[in-house]
C-alpha cells in the first residue's frame, strides 16, 4: 500500500467558543475522487481549509506526508484548488497572468495552460475584470489544469455557472487531470451532477463525518423502497432511516435492511446519491 | 445525456454498451475500443468504473488491453460474446419474458403470427 495522500486524524477547529468541527478522522488514498458533500456550515470548507493550510486548527493533518499550516509554500507546488470564493487579479490581462504564475509557480506550465483555453471564448488580451463569470471559471480551470499537481480541490467549482459550463468543466477535468496517481476532491451542492464520477463519498454533518464510504459499497448497505401502499406499516417496522411520502407512495431509505425481506413490499432500487443525502441527513427528524 | 437506469450498477451498464458495439460490428475484431479516459469524460463516470466494465470483457476473452494502446476487440472476440450473451438471455432474460407472456395469455403462435405482419 502506497501513503494516502491526505491523512485527517481528530481534526477540530473553533471559531472563538464555537467548535465547528469535532475530530474529524480520514485518510484519503490516491488515484480518487472524493465527494466532500454536506450542509452550508456543516464544516466543508473548514476542512478543506485545514487540509490546504488557509486556517488553524488542533489535532492532525498530513497532505502528501507535509504539515499543510506549516509549509503551505512547499505543499502548494502538488497542490492546486478552485474555490467559490477565490479571485484572479481583475486588473492584469490573461496573458500577464500566465506569465506571472509561470514566473513564481514552479510546477505551472504556460504553454498547457494556452492548449486549456483554445476553443474557449477566452482571449489572451483580456482584461481579467472584463471576462464573464462563464469565461472567469473556463481561465482558472485552464489556469488549474496547468499546473501539474498530484492533488486537486474544488470548493463549489461551478457555482452559478450554467448547465452546458459545469458540463464542460467536469469534462475537462476527467480528461485532462484525472490519472490513476492523481487525486480529486470535490464539494458542490449538484450532487446528481457528479455522482457517478466519484470512486468515494464522505457525509460531513454539524462538524461531524456522518459517513465515509466507496460508491461501490453504497448498494450493499444502503436500499430504497417504494412500498405498496398496504406495505408501509409492515416497512415501517424494518426501522427505516427515513421515510417520506410522495404522491400517495411511501419512499424508505433503510441502512443495512435484508434486502429479500424488503423485495416482498414493494420496489427496491439503490437509494441515489441526492435521496441518501436527504435521508441521512434529516434523521433524528424525518422518521416518526 | 447519459441515460443510466436505476436498477443495474453504472459498470454493468457500459459493459453492456461495450457488447453492443462488438455485437453490431460498430468495433470489428482486431479495431480499437474507445479509451477509459474518453467513456469517462463523455458519461462523466469514475475512469475506475468504466476500467471495471472492460475487465469484465477482458475475463471473458473478448477484449484484450494493450499496453500503453488502449482496448482491443479481440481475435475471436464476436463468437465469445455472442455465446456468453445467448447463455445469459437464456438464463436470466427468458424466464422473465416466459412469464411476461404467460401472464398476458399470449401464446408462441400468436406471437410468431404478430412478427410476420
Amino acid at each position: 500500500m502506497t501513503n494516502p495522500i491526505v491523512s485527517v486524524r481528530g481534526l477540530k477547529k473553533q471559531f472563538g467558543r464555537t467548535e465547528i468541527l469535532h475530530g474529524i478522522d480520514f485518510d484519503i488514498p490516491a488515484g480518487r475522487i472524493y465527494g466532500l458533500i454536506g450542509h452550508n456550515g456543516a464544516g466543508k470548507t473548514t476542512t478543506l481549509n485545514a487540509m490546504l493550510g488557509l486556517t488553524s486548527y488542533e489535532g492532525s493533518v498530513q497532505v502528501l506526508g507535509e504539515d499543510p499550516y506549516k509549509h503551505r509554500a512547499r505543499l502548494m507546488k502538488d497542490v492546486a484548488f478552485i474555490s467559490d470564493v477565490a479571485s484572479l487579479p481583475r486588473f492584469l490581462k490573461v496573458r500577464e497572468l500566465f506569465q506571472m504564475l509561470s514566473d513564481i509557480h514552479p510546477n505551472f506550465s504556460g504553454d498547457k495552460a494556452l492548449k486549456f483555453l483554445e476553443g474557449t471564448e477566452v482571449k489572451l488580451g483580456a482584461l481579467i475584470g472584463n471576462l464573464s463569470k462563464g469565461m472567469l471559471a473556463q481561465l482558472h480551470l485552464a489556469v488549474v489544469l496547468a499546473i501539474d499537481a498530484k492533488l486537486l480541490v474544488l470548493d463549489e467549482p461551478t457555482l452559478g455557472l450554467d448547465i452546458t459550463y459545469r458540463k464542460r468543466f467536469y469534462r475537462r477535468i476527467l480528461e485532462d487531470y484525472m490519472t490513476a496517481e492523481r487525486t480529486l476532491l470535490i464539494t458542490t451542492h449538484q450532487v446528481d451532477e457528479i455522482e457517478f464520477m466519484l470512486s468515494d463519498i464522505m457525509f460531513i454533518r454539524d462538524g461531524e463525518l456522518l459517513l465515509h464510504m466507496p460508491m461501490e459499497a453504497v448498494p450493499a448497505r444502503f436500499t430504497q423502497l417504494i412500498a405498496q401502499p398496504d406495505k408501509a406499516d409492515a416497512a415501517r417496522a424494518l426501522k427505516p432511516v427515513f421515510a417520506e411520502t410522495r404522491f400517495g407512495q411511501t419512499v424508505f431509505v433503510f441502512d443495512g435492511a435484508d434486502h429479500a425481506a424488503l423485495e416482498a413490499l414493494g420496489t427496491v432500487t439503490t437509494p441515489t446519491l441526492s435521496d441518501l443525502f436527504v435521508a441521512l441527513m434529516s434523521r433524528d427528524t424525518g422518521v416518526k | 445525456m447519459t441515460n443510466f437506469n436505476e436498477t443495474q450498477p453504472i459498470f454493468v451498464q457500459i459493459r453492456h454498451r461495450i457488447a453492443a458495439m462488438i455485437l453490431s460490428e460498430t468495433a470489428r475484431e482486431g479495431e480499437a475500443l474507445p479509451s477509459v479516459r474518453s467513456i469517462a469524460a463523455d458519461l462523466s463516470v469514475n475512469p475506475l468504473t468504466v476500467t471495471r466494465a472492460y475487465d469484465a470483457l477482458v475475463d471473458l476473452g473478448v477484449v484484450e488491453s494493450r499496453r500503453g494502446m488502449g482496448m482491443f476487440v479481440a481475435t475471436g472476440g464476436r463468437d465469445k460474446l455472442l455465446i456468453h450473451e445467448r447463455e445469459t438471455f437464456m438464463a436470466e432474460e427468458w424466464p422473465r419474458i416466459r412469464t411476461q407472456i404467460k401472464a398476458l395469455g399470449l401464446d408462441l403462435a400468436t406471437l410468431l403470427k404478430e412478427d410476420r405482419k
